[in-house]
C-alpha cells in the first residue's frame, strides 16, 4: 500500500515536471499532463503555435520539449500514452 | 541527455540521407523484435520490396540518438527522402487513409472483389464470432499478407478497404489482400484445441515436386539454392549428395531467416519426410520449394548408382 502511495506522489510530481518543460518550450500553451501507470502519461495542450503545423510537426515540439525526460537508461518517463495537441 | 553529440547527429544525418526509405526499427525486416516494429514492417512490405531498416537494439547510441533527432520518444520511426514521417500509429493511419501511397509515390491499382466462399454453419459462426468481439461500426477483416498467412479480425472500417458479402457475412478486405484472397474458402473446423477457423486458398503456393533427373540438372547448373537433406544422422552418413546438408535445429532456425522466395530443395529416404519438411515452410510463407520425389533412393537407382542403397 506504502508503495503505491509513493509511486502516485511521484508519478504527479513527474507530471509537473512534464508540464513545465513544455511550457519553457512552448511559452503560453495550455497544459494538462495525466498520469496513467507507472511512468505512463496522457498529455494534451493547446498552443497557438501549432496552428498550420501538420500532427507529427505538433507532436514534434512537444516532444522535442520533454526528449530528456524520456532518454536514458531509466527515464522518469517511459512511455506517453496519449498526446493530443490542439489549436486554440 | 537532452542534446545530440554532433559525432551521432552526422551519423544520423548520413543514414537518412543515403537511403529514400529508412526504418529505425527492433529487430530486422526478417525478424522484428517489437508489435509496434512488426506492424510497420508489414505495412511497408505492401508497397515496396526493397527499403533499409536499422536495428536500434544493436546500437545503443542510435536508440537513444534517434529519438532526440526526431523529437519522437518512440521506436519504430520512418524516413522517406531524409523527412521525419512518423511512428507506428501515424504510419497505419496513414495506411488506412490510403496516404502512404503518394508519401512512397506508389501508383494505386484498382482492387477486384475477391469471390469467398462461406458455408452456412460456418457463416453463423463468423456472425457470431464478430458480434461477440465488436461493437457498432466493427466489421470483420480479412487479410492474406505477403507471405501467405491469412487472418480473421474484428476492426472499424478503413477507406481502403473493399467489401465482400458472402452468405450473408460482410468482410472487409485490405487492397493488399484482394488478389490473394480471392477464391478462398474459410471452414468452421472442430480441432482438439475447440472450433476454429479454417483458410483453404488455391492462390498460395505449395511445395512442387522434382524429380532426380531434375535435381542432377539444377546441381550442374551452379544456381544458387538451399539442398537440404532430412533424413537421420546415420542415414546422412550411409548416403548423401554433395552439397546437401543436413536438416536440424539450427538449419532450420537459418532457413526460417531467409527470404521467403529462397529456393529450397528437401530430400529423404524415399520422398515423405522431405513432404513433412517442405510443409513447415510452406506454412511460413515460402513461396519456391521443392520436394524431391523417390528421395535419395531414386537417386541410387537412376542417377548414380555409386551413392550406396540401404
Amino acid at each position: 500500500m506504502t508503495i503505491e502511495v509513493q509511486a502516485n506522489l511521484s508519478s504527479v510530481q513527474i507530471a509537473e515536471t512534464i508540464r513545465e518543460a513544455i511550457l519553457e518550450a512552448i511559452p503560453g500553451a495550455e497544459i494538462e499532463v495525466s498520469p496513467g501507470g507507472i511512468g505512463h502519461f496522457e498529455i494534451r495542450v493547446e498552443a497557438g503555435v501549432f496552428e498550420g503545423l501538420g500532427r507529427v510537426k505538433q507532436q514534434q515540439l512537444v516532444y522535442g520539449a520533454i526528449a530528456g525526460l524520456l532518454s536514458g537508461s531509466n527515464p522518469p518517463v517511459h512511455a506517453i500514452d496519449k498526446l493530443d495537441c490542439i489549436v486554440p | 541527455m537532452t542534446s545530440l553529440e554532433d559525432p551521432i547527429r552526422e551519423k544520423l544525418d548520413q543514414l537518412v540521407q543515403s537511403h529514400s526509405v529508412l526504418l529505425f526499427m527492433k529487430g530486422n525486416r526478417q525478424a522484428p523484435q517489437c508489435g509496434f516494429s512488426a506492424r510497420v514492417i508489414s505495412i511497408l512490405d505492401n508497397y515496396l520490396d526493397d527499403y533499409a531498416t536499422v536495428d536500434v537494439l544493436s546500437d545503443g547510441e542510435v536508440r537513444e540518438g534517434i529519438k532526440l533527432y526526431s523529437s519522437w520518444p518512440t521506436i519504430p520511426q520512418l524516413y522517406v527522402n531524409g523527412e521525419f514521417i512518423g511512428g507506428c500509429d501515424i504510419i497505419t493511419e496513414m495506411a488506412d487513409g490510403g496516404e502512404l501511397f503518394g508519401t512512397f509515390g506508389v501508383e494505386r491499382t484498382p482492387s477486384i472483389v475477391p469471390e469467398i466462399h462461406i458455408g452456412d454453419d460456418t457463416a453463423e459462426a463468423l456472425l457470431q464470432a464478430s458480434a461477440q468481439n465488436g461493437g457498432p461500426d466493427q466489421y470483420l477483416h480479412l487479410s492474406v499478407s505477403k507471405d501467405w498467412q491469412t487472418s480473421l479480425s474484428v476492426a472499424a472500417r478503413s477507406a481502403m478497404d473493399v467489401e465482400v458479402q458472402s452468405n450473408g457475412v460482410t468482410l472487409m478486405v485490405d487492397p493488399f489482400s484482394t488478389d490473394r484472397a480471392n477464391g478462398i474458402t474459410i471452414e468452421l473446423v472442430e480441432t482438439a484445441e475447440g472450433r476454429g477457423f479454417k483458410v483453404d486458398n488455391p492462390n498460395a503456393p505449395t511445395l512442387g515436386e522434382m524429380s532426380v533427373q531434375e535435381l542432377k540438372t539444377l546441381l550442374e547448373s551452379g544456381d544458387d539454392f538451399e539442398f537440404i537433406d532430412v533424413r537421420t544422422p546415420s542415414e546422412f552418413e550411409t548416403a548423401r549428395i554433395d552439397g546437401a546438408v543436413l536438416f536440424d535445429e539450427t538449419e532450420y532456425a537459418r532457413l526460417s531467416a531467409l527470404p521467403k522466395q529462397t529456393k529450397i530443395v528437401f530430400i529423404c529416404h524415399h520422398g515423405p519426410r522431405g513432404v513433412n519438411a517442405g510443409q513447415q515452410f510452406t506454412d511460413q510463407g515460402f513461396t519456391n520449394l521443392h520436394n524431391v520425389t523417390g528421395g535419395i533412393d531414386a537417386w541410387s537407382l537412376t542417377v548414380d548408382p555409386e551413392i550406396p542403397r540401404y
